[in-house]
């Protein structure tokens, strides 16, 4: 999902606009509504079930699923660990990625095209093969262990894999490229002249950076944050893949309701929370966007 | 100040490019796995990798084929009757069409496996678990992107050339095919090919509706990493990096990477 991005208004153009334009968009209404208005409804429909065990849902409705998200610790610490994963990345994303969609808005032609690829081309490559290049990376024997071990910063190698850790340098690693794209739109709209008017006036770079370009890059960094979190919070690859099956995060436990435990009221019960959320962090950004 | 400032964007840049470096070095190594660093050259571990991989990643070309080919061709009309058509509501329509991009994969893949294992019992046949399961279920995120696409390139079309071809007494279908088509197909291509990408890329629809004779390769990388990492697995892996960089100095050529991502965002 990337609904960041809310879709431009139709422009208005007066060339042979008929009614019959309807049934070119007919296919596509009939189809998205088969594998997906239907399905997300019945989803919606099936969290108002009691499971029964073994995939089978009660015929009678009832509000439990819901109400023991609300009131049971077992869903509320989970939904805080998630919503925790979720900040940590986003963070992680600012303070990496700032200075390099600085160092990319601000250079210029070959040099620009290369730092520009190498931040884009990590997002062609299959998320599972990045998750999978992790594993030298943060095994126990891996490349940061042995460097931290070599330079005697660290006695015993920590461990990176197979916790929380690990899934949130894997997220990090696979939503980084998208907040520095943000940034870079933002601080390429920010003139240089005034980074020069601020060091004129005697500022140091750090102090024109934190008032000069954060300020006005502010909505830049709102749109990828939320994007990031937004994702962050639902992904579901990565937390299985570098969380090894012991990361309880909302989507892991859907994943796991859906496959080994077999309750589909309680997955879907989860999954309209999960989708309730993105929709409220998502909304008020793509409104904003909107009006500015 | 300056050195630190360079020294930190070139730390972020190894953070991001190290996990492809590893894979690929790993898979060439004759050092056990996962330890650094890798030591030795050899190509035993290609010539190694198991055949349900290949089987996997047929899987996986059939099905990004299959669900590209469909979500263009239902997702261009309706991105043009949405710019041109005159039918009230169309606003609603485009929303709707796009609504599912606002929807996490994950939960996507878990809606379409209750409904279709529900819908099973009335139509008689269980479509999770074949290839058309994972083609019906990705289609909720393809059929969007190409119509997101679709849209973008009819917002930077400028329509005095199509003005021109009817004031110049063509007929308005020689003018959609000769004139409107060749200028949008830029951005329906780029629709494209971002559809099979994420169909590619995909691991929860994939794992809900598909399994069995229909498991995609990332899913197959994905179940066996839980029980095993070999390097037969970086071999594949790499192979299929491989791929994606031919797809990549494609893209760069055709649209230019930056351009490629720049109207679009990509999702997991």
């Amino acid at each position: 999902m990337s609904g960041a991005n809310s879709p431009a208004e139709p422009p208005h153009i007066e060339w042979r606009p008929s009614r019959a334009w309807l049934a070119a968009a007919l296919p596509s209404i009939v189809l998205l509504l088969a594998v997906f208005a239907v399905p997300f409804l019945l989803l919606t429909e099936n969290s108002f079930r009691l499971d029964e065990g073994l995939g089978q849902l009660s015929a009678e409705f009832t509000l439990s699923n819901y109400i023991s998200f609300l009131t049971d610790s077992f869903y509320l610490s989970m939904l805080g660990r998630t919503f925790l994963m979720g900040l940590v990345v986003v963070l992680a994303c600012v303070i990496l990625g700032y200075p390099v969609a600085y160092f990319i808005a601000r250079s210029s032609g070959a040099l620009r095209g290369l730092s520009m690829f190498l931040v884009v081309a990590p997002l062609l490559i299959s998320l599972v093969i990045r998750n999978l290049g992790m594993f030298p990376v943060l095994g126990e024997s891996g490349l940061v262990n042995s460097i931290l071990m070599s330079l005697r910063i660290t006695s015993a190698p920590l461990v990176l894999l197979n916790n929380m850790i690990g899934v949130e340098i894997g997220l990090t690693h696979a939503l980084l490229p998208l907040m520095i794209l943000s940034l870079v739109v933002a601080i390429q709209s920010v003139e240089y002249d005034l980074e020069l008017a601020s060091a004129s006036l005697g500022a140091f770079p750090i102090r024109t950076f934190f008032f000069v370009i954060v300020p006005l890059t502010r909505s830049g960094l709102l749109a990828g944050s939320m994007l990031v979190f937004t994702l962050a919070i639902s992904a579901y690859t990565t937390p299985v893949m570098l969380g090894g099956n012991r990361v309880l995060v909302m989507s892991t436990f859907i994943g796991k309701e859906m496959l080994t435990v077999l309750e589909y009221g309680v997955a879907a019960a989860c999954s309209v929370v999960l989708v309730t959320v993105t929709l409220l962090l998502t909304a008020p950004a793509a409104r904003s966007r909107k009006t500015t | 100040m300056r050195t630190i400032f360079y020294s930190f964007v070139a730390l972020v840049y190894t953070f991001l490019l190290v996990p492809v470096v590893m894979t690929v070095w790993g898979s060439v190594a004759t050092s056990p796995m996962l330890t650094f660093p890798p030591r030795g050259f050899t190509l035993d571990w290609y010539r190694a990798i198991p055949a349900e991989f290949f089987a996997a990643l047929t899987v996986s070309l059939e099905v990004a084929i299959a669900t590209t080919v469909l979500a263009t061709i239902v997702g261009v009309p309706a991105a043009l009757a949405i710019v041109r058509g005159g039918f009230p509501g169309r606003s609603i329509v485009s929303a709707f069409c796009l609504s599912p991009l606002m929807v996490p994969t994950l939960v996507l893949g878990v809606a379409g496996f209750q409904f279709w294992t529900r819908a099973a019992d009335v139509i008689g046949y269980n479509i999770t678990g074949s290839i058309l399961g994972v083609v019906v279920g990705q289609s909720a995120f393809t059929i969007p992107y190409v119509i997101r696409s679709a849209l973008a390139g009819q917002a930077n079309l400028d329509r005095s050339f199509e003005e021109a071809a009817l004031g110049l007494g063509s007929s308005p279908i020689r003018t959609f095919f000769t004139v409107t088509l060749p200028l949008l197909a830029p951005g329906i291509t780029s629709g494209a090919i971002f559809a099979f990408l994420m169909s590619l890329d995909d691991v929860p629809i994939a794992l809900f509706m598909g399994g069995g004779a229909a498991t995609t390769l990332p899913v197959k990388i994905f179940t066996s990493i839980q029980f095993s990492l070999d390097p037969q697995i970086m071999a594949i892996a790499s192979l299929l990096m491989a791929m994606s960089l031919v797809l990549m100095i494609m893209i760069e050529a055709i649209f230019g990477l930056e351009k490629f991502f720049g109207i679009r965002k990509s999702s997991h």
